[in-house]
């Protein structure tokens, strides 16, 4: 969590642009984000064209194996294994995004993928009081947790989860700060039980569950252009 | 928006909300909500909860000096409105940056964490 979390990507990318610190999630909640990586386009008026939909950068996908294919290296045992089969099975639409995103930068407003303002509404996703109840849960959990009150955070977080069971940011924000047996910048992508301590779990659902349970393929909703 | 209490000031509520008092009515860009009935607000004082129930805004309690506000829920929609929401976050030097500082360009707004 926090901006030293994030310093050595943004270093070793030395991007142009500005590189913002968001420990709160407050574009989630402005701008209706529920899973990362997520884009937002605004027109030089300061106009949404498209809402939140998965962005994706110019650059080869990284190579995930599939354990499941033919001739492929046995995976690892456990979690881990069951980790790369549902990572194996996400779908990436890279190619129809970038097309959109180089279409709208060429052609401004008369590009087919700038949507009107009432479309942008329409497609800014469900909030509802359940949305917004769970929104205050989950700052609530962000909260205690860098208070050091780690089951009162847990117990609000668990609230989001049930609260909007679609948002992704919600469960992966709070099960990627549980204990991890891996080390380095991989610990953070375990987001499930320790091996052996399955019962201490304390959300109803982990990453692997929660992917392969709406069918890791799903896990990014497809381009709309 | 945290609340250790359930009065705060209008900047404060601004910041932490996104919607703006104003004589018309709590507004966010060019939607604004009319408070008839909701009570004054003065800048420094700004009493949350009814405020909230206008709004469609959810709140949360932890305990008695803890809570938390949700987002708007009017309309349903995560946006109220195409008109970019204010922003403003601080960039890895503490500096606060104003997304609006912007305007006249196309920006692609990118979320993206390490987990």
């Amino acid at each position: 969590m926090g901006a030293e979390a994030a310093r050595a990507y943004v270093e070793l990318a030395g991007p142009e642009h500005p590189s913002l610190i968001d420990v709160g999630h407050l574009v989630d909640e402005r701008f209706g984000i529920v899973n990362i990586p997520n884009s937002v386009w605004i027109d030089e008026a300061g106009m949404i064209v498209r809402p939140a939909e998965p962005a994706w950068p110019n650059v080869p996908e990284a190579a995930v194996g599939d354990p499941t294919a033919e001739g492929a290296p046995a995976p690892p045992p456990g979690r881990m294994g069951d980790m790369m089969a549902a990572a194996s099975q996400i779908v990436t639409d890279r190619a129809p995004y970038l097309a959109a995103l180089r279409d709208w930068v060429e052609k401004g407003g008369e590009s087919e993928f700038a949507l009107a303002p009432a479309a942008v509404v329409e497609r800014s996703g469900a909030r509802g009081l359940d949305e917004s109840a769970a929104a205050a849960e989950f700052e609530l959990g962000l909260f205690l947790h860098g208070s050091g009150e780690v089951d009162a955070a847990r117990a609000h977080f668990r609230e989001a989860h049930r609260l909007a069971p679609d948002n992704w940011t919600y469960k992966r924000q709070a099960w990627s700060i549980e204990p991890s047996p891996l080390e380095g910048p991989m610990a953070r992508f375990w987001q499930g039980p320790l091996p052996g301590a399955e019962a201490e779990w304390a959300y109803e659902g982990d990453w692997v569950k929660d992917a392969n349970g709406i069918g890791a393929a799903n896990y990014y909703p497809k381009f709309q252009p | 928006m945290l609340l250790t209490g359930n009065h705060v000031s209008r900047g404060e509520f601004e910041r932490g909300t996104g919607w703006s008092i104003r004589p018309e009515g709590a507004c966010r860009g060019d939607l604004c909500v009319p408070l008839t009935g909701v009570g004054q607000s003065t800048d420094d004082d700004v009493d949350v909860l009814p405020l909230a129930e206008r709004l469609g805004m959810a709140v949360i309690r932890h305990s008695d000096g803890l809570a938390a506000v949700g987002p708007a829920s009017l309309g349903g929609r995560a946006l109220n409105s195409a008109e970019a929401p204010e922003l403003m976050l601080p960039d890895f030097s503490g500096n606060d940056f104003d997304l609006r500082s912007l305007r006249g360009q196309k920006v692609v707004l990118v979320a993206w964490s390490p987990y």
